[in-house]
């Protein structure tokens, strides 16, 4: 399912590079059947890493202006991403976040949405930002943004950590409307409520700590 | 009485273990140094123990081991956050490490025999 995503991605846009985050399926052997760089963690790290490390990498190549961030498990619409880049590019802003609250989902679990409503109130509130969707995978942004990203966040709190970031940096963003579908793959993945405690508590001890 | 014996020759071996084990430069070295002193301290309130009575008198505590119990739950919460703080600062050291391995070795395909990637835009 892998090699599907990432060559039809490629059948688009230039330069795909895939993380591995510490996966013993056949994933990387699959990916390397692609023309995309593979990226292997020797260990688990968590999303907010993998993210990062992709991220480093890309901006060793000097001529990479901007990034997107796509989730391989089937959530995300590759024609999302076509959106996501034209709107970086003529709207003047350093980040642009796809919403799949002013876009469409699909088969969303009830009680995700339950949770990711209020993960949104308490993120908007917390970070100073005002978005329909601050979990959402799909996000493009420019080189300048891409330096100064310094993922730290454990785990999946790296989607608070970045609202956050945009909050405190005054960067520019823009929402964009993104179809998120949920397959029986991608649900059993799915964030638990468990996870959300575990969330919540990373970015209130980032902000005790001060970090 | 016998506890005491016992006690003391508990806190010794315990001295012996924690002087030959610790490492690290500046924050070793002051950690052996609270770790003595607080040895001593435990090795005097159980040779003097009405002394310990006596402090905790003194600070409006109502018996020694009640001062030594709450003595004793700060170090355990300050030693808890001290060792959460190492932990992250491991974890960082962890991920920077396997990032750099991650970046290092897709320069090497190994999925195809070890070939060399020279051009892979």
């Amino acid at each position: 399912m892998i090699r599907k995503v990432v060559e039809e991605v490629f059948g688009q846009y230039p330069l795909v590079i895939c993380i591995n985050d510490g996966s013993t399926d056949n994933s990387s052997e699959e990916i390397s059947k692609t023309p995309a760089i593979l990226l292997e963690h020797a260990i688990n790290l968590g999303q907010g890493a993998a993210l990062q490390t992709g991220i480093d990498y890309a901006l060793e190549l000097q001529d990479v202006l901007y990034f997107v961030t796509f989730d391989a498990d089937g959530q995300h619409s590759i024609k999302d991403i076509k959106t996501l880049i034209t709107t970086l590019k003529e709207s003047q802003v350093d980040v642009v976040l796809g919403s799949r609250f002013l876009g469409n989902t699909i088969n969303m679990p009830p009680m995700k949405k339950v949770l990711l409503k209020a993960a949104i109130l308490f993120t908007n509130f917390f970070s100073g930002v005002k978005l329909t969707d601050t979990h959402n995978g799909l996000r493009a942004f420019t080189r300048k943004f891409a330096k100064q990203l310094n993922i730290t966040m454990p785990r999946m709190s790296h989607a608070s950590e970045i609202i956050d970031k945009i909050g405190r940096g005054k960067w520019r963003y823009k929402e964009v409307p993104v179809t998120i579908s949920y397959s029986e793959y991608s649900r059993a993945k799915g964030q638990s409520i468990l996870n959300s405690v575990n969330i919540t508590f990373d970015m209130l001890l980032s902000r005790i700590l001060k970090r | 009485m016998i506890i005491q014996y016992v006690l003391i020759l508990g806190l010794i071996a315990v001295l012996f273990k924690f002087l030959l084990t610790s490492t690290g430069s500046t924050a070793g070295a002051w950690k052996r140094i609270i770790g003595l002193l607080f040895i001593i301290a435990a090795v005097l309130a159980i040779i003097f123990p009405d002394e310990l009575n006596n402090i905790a008198h003194s600070v409006g505590v109502g018996r020694g081991a009640d001062l030594l119990t709450y003595l004793v739950a700060l170090a355990v919460i300050g030693l808890y956050l001290s060792i959460h703080i190492k932990r992250e600062q491991d974890q960082k050291n962890i991920t920077t490490l396997t990032r750099r391995l991650a970046i290092l070795e897709s320069k090497h395909d190994k999925y195809h025999n070890d070939r060399q990637i020279t051009d892979k835009n």
